[in-house]
């Protein structure tokens, strides 16, 4: 096991350098550059040969990465153009909102996701099946944005139950944190809870259908223990994986959910930086997705080899 | 392990498709970059005040990027920073520059001496005294950090007379130095040792109405009242500036009683607000312009009869109504009626038969026209569907490409457009209207204009020190720039901002500046 550990730790980093490298080339390939847009309209060659200089991207690209990479092995990602913070304390700043949003839209997902899917795939056919169906179709197919605004009109306009934006920290304040949280977490985890319903259903179809089920129900085993012990058990792996992914996604920044709710966290952070040409904050935020990425692989593959003992001795 | 794959693949995708150039563009931050919010009149030595206190919430669109007036750009740092700094002197109601820190100014005889006494009772928000030195360190800087360099050009040196007077030594005769130096926060003075030690970018120090307290990027600034004002008592307590990018969810709060006060109102929405007992509305016309210009270095834009022809080809009563609905005033001139430097001068209005006759003329068919706009700035989006129609009727096409604004700024430095529409925001003296834009030497005239008469009224006005001279020469040069649709002109837009029925004391200033030092709370 340890091995395995070690082989997947490994792979994880090589993956993390390999995204370095393509993010760095490609927001440096993007027409349009920091300085440039910094200054806006009012432009002036000299003043911009100064501040390029200023920000060392007058030095060729590839020792610009390396020297990056070098500060960034270090834990120092640079300083953003645009409000030269350091991108560490900003992105730090903006993780707690990110990772509180994620995480309580994952679970509004599971919450919603797995009596869906299970009940439409032991019902298959019958009328809560196409119900669960329609939910799923409907939920993936309408932007979430207008959930949100939806959400806004009956729970902060007409009811007013519910303010309409803005994050507090539950360490803070947890009734006010709470109820800032209820809006954005629902809006992201009815198209979570969408998407993983249809998985959670095609996992549990394929798992019943499968040989080893047919052969527990011949064997004449209750419907209760078979479902238990040899449908969920084969199911699990897939929805596990494809729930880490969605948490990946959504730590990656909701950035519409953010904007329509005010929400400070990295997609906005990073839809900003892309905007003003900010390259280390874009950098930086990347990194982090994907490093948030690899590591929810990790313990999902972790997870997996745990479920299930097969995956280890391959 | 496949699906994993494809999920680190598809990151990277987004990855590309948010930093493709073709992508519309973020919600948030629509008017950073070409602001330059100058600031407010404000008048605010009135002791019989009521001190009611309170802390007002306002609502701005996007995040400041930074709180350092002098290097930021960001519309929404400076609704912020008006507050806690001050300029030498500032813009009144009706647009005439007026005493701020300085208390008075005189010019000598040759017009190139500026001497301006400064006020002896202001300290900084550290406590420390405001004098002469703290002038000259935060023009100096002012200059070297650039953004607002180029309206300090006219200023060869500062001379420290004593701690409450400064004198400016000219290279050249500058008739509105006034509406140089103090037009909006990004002329701050700030203190001489908070420069030096360069910490005004983390923790701003001005002689405004409020102090800083707290910065949380992406949510909020607060900041509260600053006892020793030298303006006199301030009524609240405090401001905190709340960030909701989102235009809806920013009225629903104002609406729902979450903020006090909201920095813009949807043009859609203003007509549905007006009249209603729960939220006040604030809107005046406004001292901005939007435009379109065509690049006189590419054929057949080079021809002033093609560039005519689209001016009558298009009709900004259309285009204005799209863009703006109610919430702005069409104008054939840059210049708004608000003025005193406006020119009434329309001599286009929509002639489509007079559009095809100077294309025949000029031998131009088929012509295809590259305009470029940004969705940042929604309304040049709008502006140029209204401009592909009409321009369709007199048998021109648009293609239009919409851009992000930085590769936008990067097509505008390279030249690469046929025609763009944007808008110059916060500009007070003509100057600031014509010269950058239409001389044939100025830092802005992007689109290749060139006119040497032009060139001459301009440069002759710069200096004029008569004001009747000086106007007669800016509408000679209104003419001129119209008439050879050097910028093709559409609308002066109001300034639109709303708040609750129990916030007094609010004033909605012409150049968009947003300060609250004599705002109270009436609860």
């Amino acid at each position: 096991m340890a091995g395995y550990v070690a082989k997947r730790v490994a792979q994880s980093l090589l993956a993390l350098l390999g995204v370095s490298v393509v993010v760095f080339a490609l927001i440096h390939l993007v027409p349009g550059d920091p300085v440039r847009t910094a200054l806006g309209t009012r432009f002036d060659q000299e003043l911009y040969e100064v501040l390029r200089a200023r920000a060392g991207l007058d030095q060729p690209l590839v020792v610009q990465y390396f020297d990056w990479l070098f500060r960034a092995l270090q834990g120092d990602l640079g300083v953003s153009f645009r409000t030269g913070q350091p991108v560490t304390e900003a992105l730090m700043q903006r993780l707690p909102a990110t990772a509180l949003l994620a995480v309580s839209a994952v679970l509004v997902g599971l919450v919603i996701a797995l009596p869906a899917g299970i009940i439409s795939a032991v019902r298959q056919g019958k009328v809560s099946d196409y119900v669960a169906n329609a939910f799923s179709q409907i939920g993936v197919s309408i932007p979430d944005f207008w959930y949100g605004i939806l959400l806004i009109l009956l729970f902060a306009q007409t009811l007013r139950w519910l303010p309409p934006f803005g994050y507090t920290s539950l360490l803070e304040d947890p009734v006010d944190g709470l109820q800032r949280l209820i809006m954005p977490a629902l809006t992201t985890g009815v198209v979570t809870g969408a998407i993983l319903t249809r998985f959670v259903r095609s996992s549990v179809l394929e798992a019943m259908n499968s040989e080893h089920v047919r052969f527990a129900r011949a064997k004449g085993l209750p419907q209760r223990h078979v479902f238990r012990h040899h449908v969920l058990r084969n199911a699990w792996n897939p929805i596990v994986t494809i729930t880490g992914l969605q948490l990946g996604t959504l730590l990656g920044g909701i950035v519409v959910v953010e904007v329509v709710f005010a929400w400070p966290g990295i997609g906005r952070l990073a839809l900003t930086a892309v905007e003003r040409r900010d390259y280390p904050v874009l950098q930086g935020a990347v990194l982090l997705i994907a490093a948030a990425f690899l590591i929810i692989n990790l313990v999902v593959d972790l997870l997996y080899a745990k479920l299930d003992p097969r995956i280890r001795s391959s | 392990m496949r699906l994993r794959l494809l999920a680190l693949l598809s990151l990277t995708a987004l990855i590309a498709v948010a930093c493709d150039p073709g992508d519309p563009i973020d919600p948030e931050d629509p008017t950073a970059e070409v602001e330059e919010t100058p600031p407010v009149d404000e008048e605010p030595d009135d002791p019989a005040e009521p001190t009611a206190g309170g802390t007002l919430v306002a609502a701005i669109g996007g995040d400041p990027d930074q709180l350092d007036p002098h290097t930021t750009t960001s519309s929404f740092a400076f609704t912020v920073l008006e507050n806690i700094y001050d300029t030498l002197v500032q813009p009144a109601s009706d647009l005439t520059m007026e005493p701020a820190l300085a208390e008075s100014w005189e010019v000598s005889d040759d017009l190139l001496t500026w001497t301006f006494n400064l006020r002896q009772d202001v300290s900084f928000h550290d406590g420390t005294e405001f004098t002469a030195e703290d002038v000259v360190a935060s023009f100096e800087r002012i200059a070297e950090e650039g953004e607002n360099a180029f309206r300090l050009d006219a200023i060869e040196e500062y001379v420290i007379v004593d701690d409450h007077t400064v004198q400016f030594e000219l290279n050249r005769v500058a008739p509105n130095l006034l509406e140089q130096i103090g037009p909006f926060a990004g002329l701050a003075i700030a203190p001489a040792a908070a420069i030096e030690a360069g910490t005004l970018a983390d923790e701003p120090v001005g002689t405004g109405a409020f102090q800083f307290v707290s910065f949380t990027p992406g949510d909020s600034v607060e900041i509260e009242r600053n006892p020793d004002y030298w303006g006199g008592e301030v009524p609240l307590d405090g401001i905190r500036f709340q960030v909701i990018p989102d235009e809806g969810v920013k009225l629903t709060s104002l609406e729902t009683g979450e903020v006090d006060w909201i920095d813009s109102v949807p043009p859609e929405q203003v007509d549905g607000l007006a009249g209603r007992d729960d939220v006040v509305l604030g809107q005046v016309a406004g001292n901005d312009y939007w435009y379109m210009a065509l690049n006189n270095d590419r054929e057949p834009f080079d021809d002033e009869r093609v560039r005519r022809a689209i001016a009558f080809a298009l009709d900004i009563d259309v285009i204005t109504e799209a863009a703006k609905f109610d919430a702005a005033t069409p104008n054939e001139t840059a210049i708004p009626e608000t003025s005193f430097w406006y020119h009434d001068y329309a001599p286009f209005g929509h002639d489509p038969a007079q559009a095809e006759t100077l294309l025949e003329e000029a031998g131009v068919s088929d012509l295809t026209i590259d305009l470029m706009v940004s969705g940042e700035f929604p309304e040049t989006v709008t502006a140029a569907q209204i401009i592909e129609s009409q321009l369709g009727a007199v048998g021109i096409t648009v293609e239009i490409r919409d851009e992000d604004f930085s590769t936008w700024l990067a097509d505008q430095g390279e030249g690469e457009f046929d025609a763009f529409a944007l808008g110059w925001l916060g500009n007070i003296d003509p100057d600031d209207f014509y010269y950058a834009q239409h001389h044939s030497e100025g830092a802005f005239n992007f689109h290749g204009f060139s006119d040497a008469e032009l060139d001459t009224l301009l440069d002759d006005a710069r200096v004029e020190t008569d004001e009747d001279t000086r106007k007669e020469l800016y509408d000679a040069a209104a003419e001129r720039i119209v008439d050879q649709a050097s910028y093709i002109y559409f609308y002066n837009p109001d300034i639109v901002t709303a708040w609750a029925p129990d916030v007094q004391g609010y004033e909605v200033a012409p150049h968009g500046q947003r300060r609250f030092n004599n705002v109270s709370l009436d609860r």
